[in-house]
């Protein structure tokens, strides 16, 4: 641990774990996204000035289009709503911190880092020009042969893994860290948005996750997915879309949540029918995962399934009617404030308007089969999303007081939003008027011309719009009027309850609402004892009330003050950064040629630069990860809070529980990859690649390992250090034979079989690929949480977790999860 | 609505452009009359319930911070359901109808014993090429007859393509390993009023590669008659028609049982 140094020394931003650093850092670089988004969209619109004339190459203008697409959604609108939700989630539900501040911080190098990759992409021999849908086999090198392409789906995967650290922190925070007294239903809107989009967020992007790593498995290792004719092609449509649709309300939400907040504040008015908006905005994010299928309605579905489809559609355009029909309602009698936060917000509700009746024209299996790629489409959802994105903006002026402590202009605010708005609705609603231009088509119908050039000049007024809000903000910053605690009449969220901004604990005492307002209440604590609630009095009480004070003992470390600096989750981003660069042009530098055995293999490096980055990458992740192991780091858990639905459960274990949980949809986005493949190939033209019988010696050894790891636990319960080294030890040594006999089998089926990851001697290729790429996946949870079990041993070696043994707890729930996926795999790969 | 069944009778046969037509006249008129009110209600409501700085009323309860919130149901809860409930009845009630028509495009017009013509457009990096029953193929241009029902299959031997008309409406997926079907059909009316040949620019609606732009495709509908002429001549090179990289049951455009009604050559 390391101290945290002024926020005027650079250092201060490389090591800080403190949310609202991170808010701050999350905000600067999601705008540069938006300026590198937004120069790629005016370069789009150059191009679409006149249908003859070309500025850029065919494949230059699909590596713009498609970059653009990813950065704006991945890279800006998402990390530029997560910027508002690290600052203000903790705030409004008065907590110090997230839960895991390295792994948040690890969250937003990952993030950065990512970017990054897809910056050098385009130096890579050109980025990915497959549409930032990557439909298959566009995606696969075949189609798409440069270094950069792959290099952008490395970057992808790896802004993933980020989210998905992210993800977990905000759901373990959100349920386990908000103030006594605020019930679940008593959070503020922005929160509650917030929340919902974490929980898509969990499963959404774990399928994204996956289907990424099958993209980087056919595009780095060889395999044949996305190429294989056996519906290669629709299973990248249903796993990308099955992500895809749920992305929609992930990045609406933050939006979403910013409207539902400055429509209260600036009208004096609280929403109207907020439980039922509440219970709307939880249907959509479940209903989100039924509705994939209508992006696909001109593939070979059947009629049946596109029925249900549209019907699952319907359905969830109607809980959105009624969160419009909510916010209109707030305003009624309102004593509504026209500032430039309020403007941002109710232009985009008006927007939202149009991208939701745009959006039921599409719901019409007719009307979407003439509108399926085209203009009508891409006007439809930057109406919806970057409509949405316009109450963000609207955010980043509500919240800038705070943030900074200064006003903004009010006049360039005003100003912003105008040119803004107007621009927006140039180059938008000119869209829907020519929307018979093919999406990603330069060379259009001259009919279309006049408003493709309305649309260009909407786009420089829109980008010109967002320099005024730069130097707004700039110059605010620097010598803005001082905007004290509270600029607002109306807020009501407990931000403006403190100093602007914050000071880095976030509270002059514990913020509580138990009295049903916010309280800043002093506990007692005893030297060296567990805290002592206070009383509404502020004394000090002498019967804690809530049952969690019982488990406070369990925290060893009383006197400790938290931490807010460390300089692993930078270090272990940059290495993975480097190690995914080096992955990324691994397969062009070296050649693996034909041979009996891998002892006698020849392997040719043409290029060593790429091998010799994945190497410094993936030691230097391992060292800072053991490193950030043995960091001695304080993260304090709320003491009093309210955990509903999650009583009783501690922190980390609440985390491993929603890690696992993704990482269900992880496994079982390739377990469905394999079962949908081998259907549509005949599922009876399948036999097993391998012998029955390595399969099933390595399902009993993780079977027993699983119980190793229990005896683990109880021998850590009865503080026996020679037990739990012991079964420790056999479980990592169970562990080894599982992976020995893995390498001999594939090994056996290599070179003895002829079965390779892009070749098969006895069937189709893809059987092979299937066979290895889910097999590998689960070999490296195993390779990961033997990492983890050394690491546990040696600390057990020094005489660790005999006080506390749930580290040995919640490894053993990971355990156990990889030997379960290992029983679904074994009859799929082994016996069927 | 409109009965599926109406629509069958052979000269009365809908083109999937006029059905879309129908459907878009309605949506965008009802979807601009509710837009119009909901915008301008909202905007009325926001001018009339501005800060113009007088004194606030007696009533007036501003929220203040840090307190919890209330307004969870309330009298303007009614209103929200009632606005609620209306706009579900709208949208429920017009998606019910596109449904209707939805079910005659899906299986087009019943030729009975007209027979229709299957054809199998293959899509390509950057083309189309058709392979017709008899085994001749053209590249680029579809030659087919008015007032016929024209059914494609549609896949791919490469990449993901798109084949689609914006001016015939008629648009599917065309994706290796994967075989889509549309229709389409055009009336001798429409192909005299385009001076004896009718023709329409096709398309590829899904990005494809660096020649996405530029992949584009002609439709030319001749007279029946014509048409035949035209058919019976390309027997002489069927025989290239399998020179293309086609593999497997694509090899053997299929020829189903009522395919060739009217072709005779």
């Amino acid at each position: 641990m390391s101290e945290l140094p002024p926020t005027t020394s650079v250092r201060r931003w490389l090591v800080t774990t403190n949310h609202k650093d991170i808010g701050i850092l999350y905000l600067i670089t999601a705008l540069f996204f938006l300026l590198f988004g937004g120069v790629l969209a005016l370069l789009i619109r150059v191009q679409l000035w006149d249908p003859a004339n070309q500025v850029l190459s065919g494949l230059a203008y699909n590596e713009a289009v498609t970059a653009h697409g990813l950065i704006m959604v991945f890279w800006f609108l998402s990390p530029f709503g997560f910027g508002f939700a690290n600052y203000f989630v903790p705030l409004q539900i008065g907590a110090d911190d997230l839960a895991f501040p390295r792994l948040n911080a690890l969250s937003y190098w990952m993030y950065l880092f990512s970017g990054v990759l897809l910056g050098i992409s385009f130096f890579q021999g050109g980025t990915l020009s497959a549409g930032w849908t990557m439909y298959a086999p566009l995606n696969v090198p075949m189609y798409t042969p440069s270094i950069g392409s792959t290099g952008a789906v490395m970057a992808l995967a790896m802004f993933v893994i980020g989210v998905t650290a992210s993800t977990v922190n905000f759901l373990t925070s959100i349920h386990h860290s908000r103030a006594e007294g605020m019930g679940i239903m008593d959070m503020p809107m922005f929160t509650w948005s917030m929340l919902a989009t974490v929980w898509m967020m969990l499963f959404a992007f774990a399928a994204l996750l996956a289907v990424g790593l099958i993209l980087a498995a056919d595009r780095v290792l060889g395999s044949v997915y996305f190429s294989a004719t056996e519906g290669g092609s629709l299973l990248w449509g249903h796993l990308f879309w099955f992500f895809g649709h749920p992305e929609v309300y992930i990045v609406f939400f933050p939006a979403l949540g910013a409207m539902l907040e400055l429509f209260q504040t600036f009208s004096g008015r609280r929403l109207v029918g907020r439980k039922w908006v509440i219970i709307a905005i939880c249907l959509i994010s479940v209903q989100s995962f039924l509705v994939w299928m209508h992006h696909m309605f001109l593939t070979t579905i059947n009629l049946e399934i596109k029925t249900l489809m549209m019907a699952t559609t319907i359905g969830i355009s109607l809980p959105f009617d009624l969160v419009v029909f909510s916010l209109i309602y707030t305003l009624m009698k309102g004593r509504i404030q026209f500032t430039t936060p309020f403007l941002f917000a109710f232009g985009a509700l008006l927007l939202f308007i149009v991208g939701g009746i745009t959006g039921v024209f599409l719901g019409a299996i007719v009307l979407d089969y003439e509108f399926r790629g085209t203009y009508w489409v891409v006007a439809h959802f930057h109406y919806v999303m970057f409509g949405g994105a316009t109450a963000l903006f609207g955010a980043a002026y509500y919240w800038f007081p705070k943030m900074t402590g200064k006003m903004y202009d009010e006049f360039l605010g005003k100003l912003h939003f105008v040119l803004f708005f107007i621009g927006f609705n140039a180059v938008y609603a000119s869209m829907f008027l020519g929307w018979e231009t093919p999406r990603r088509v330069f060379e259009y119908n001259p009919a279309f011309q006049l408003f493709h050039q309305i649309g260009t000049i909407g786009a420089f007024l829109l980008g010109f719009s967002f320099f005024i809000m730069f130097y707004n903000f700039l110059k605010s910053f620097v010598s803005g009027p001082d905007a004290g605690e509270n600029p607002w009449d109306y807020s009501r969220t407990a931000e403006w309850a403190v100093p602007s901004p914050p000071p880095l604990e976030n509270w002059p005492n514990r913020p509580s609402y138990a009295s049903g307002k916010l309280e800043f209440v002093k506990d007692y604590v005893p030297d060296g004892g567990p805290a002592v609630k206070a009383d509404e009095n502020g004394n000090a009480a002498t019967d804690g009330g809530d049952s969690h004070a019982d488990h406070i003992h369990e925290y060893a470390y009383w006197d400790k003050h938290p931490s807010h600096a460390s300089i692993w989750p930078l270090a272990l981003s940059l290495a993975t950064g480097i190690m995914f660069l080096g992955l990324s042009g691994f397969n062009d530098s070296i050649s693996i040629g034909v041979a009996d055995s891998l002892a006698t293999t020849p392997v040719t490096i043409s290029n060593p630069v790429y091998p010799a980055l994945t190497v410094i990458g993936l030691l230097g992740l391992v060292y800072s990860g053991v490193k950030w192991g043995f960091e001695d780091f304080y993260a304090p858990p709320a003491e009093f809070a309210e955990r509903w639905p999650f009583n009783g459960v501690e922190k980390v274990k609440l985390g491993m529980w929603f890690f696992l949980a993704s990482d269900v949809i992880v496994f079982g986005a390739f377990i469905s990859a394999a079962v949908f493949i081998r259907y549509n190939a005949g599922w009876r033209e399948w036999a097993p690649l391998t012998d029955s019988l390595p399969g099933l010696i390595n399902t009993f050894v993780l079977l027993t390992s699983s119980f190793t790891v229990i005896l683990a636990l109880v021998a850590a319960h009865r503080k026996s250090r020679t037990g739990l080294l012991a079964s420790l030890g056999t479980t990592i040594a169970l562990g080894l034979t599982f992976l020995a006999i893995k390498m001999w089998e594939w090994h056996h089926e290599i070179y003895d079989v002829g079965v390779t990851i892009a070749e098969n001697s006895h069937g189709d290729p893809i059987q092979a690929s299937i066979y290895y790429v889910t097999t590998g996946l689960h070999g490296v949870h195993v390779v990961g949480g033997l990492l983890i079990a050394g690491f546990l041993f040696y600390r057990a070696w020094h005489g660790a977790y005999l006080e506390d043994e749930r580290p040995v707890e919640y490894f053993g729930l990971y355990w156990h999860f990889v030997d379960i996926v290992w029983v679904f795999l074994f009859p799929l790969f082994y016996l069927f | 609505m409109i009965d599926p069944i109406t629509l069958q009778q052979g000269t009365d046969w809908r083109a999937q452009a006029e059905v879309f037509d129908e459907i878009f006249f309605v949506f965008l008129t009802l979807g601009t009359v509710i837009g119009i009110i909901v915008v301008s209600y909202t905007l009325w409501n926001v001018y009339k319930y501005r800060d113009d700085g007088s004194e606030p009323d007696e009533d007036f309860d501003a929220p203040v911070v840090g307190e919890l919130p209330t307004g969870q149901g309330g009298p303007k809860a009614k209103k929200l359901f009632l606005s609620f409930g209306l706009s579900a009845i709208v949208v429920i009630s017009l998606v019910v109808y596109a449904y209707g028509l939805l079910l005659y495009v899906e299986d087009g017009p019943d030729t009975g014993a007209e027979g229709d013509i299957e054809i199998t457009v293959e899509g390509y990096q950057f083309g189309w090429e058709y392979f017709y029953p008899n085994g001749h193929s053209e590249m680029n241009e579809l030659v087919v007859p008015a007032d016929q029902r024209i059914d494609l299959k549609i896949t791919s031997r490469d990449v993901w393509h798109n084949f689609g008309s914006s001016e015939l409406r008629i648009k599917s997926d065309a994706i290796p390993g994967e075989t889509s079907e549309t229709w389409f059909t055009v009336s001798s009316e429409e192909v005299e009023e385009q001076g004896g040949e009718a023709t329409y620019l096709v398309e590829c609606f899904e990005l494809c590669g660096s020649g996405h732009s530029a992949m584009k495709g002609q439709i030319t509908v001749l007279p029946e008659d014509e048409w035949e002429e035209w058919y019976a001549d390309t027997d002489g090179d069927s025989e290239n028609a399998n020179s293309s990289s086609i593999e497997g049951d694509l090899a053997n455009p299929s020829v189903t049982g009522s395919a060739v009604g009217g072709v005779s050559a």
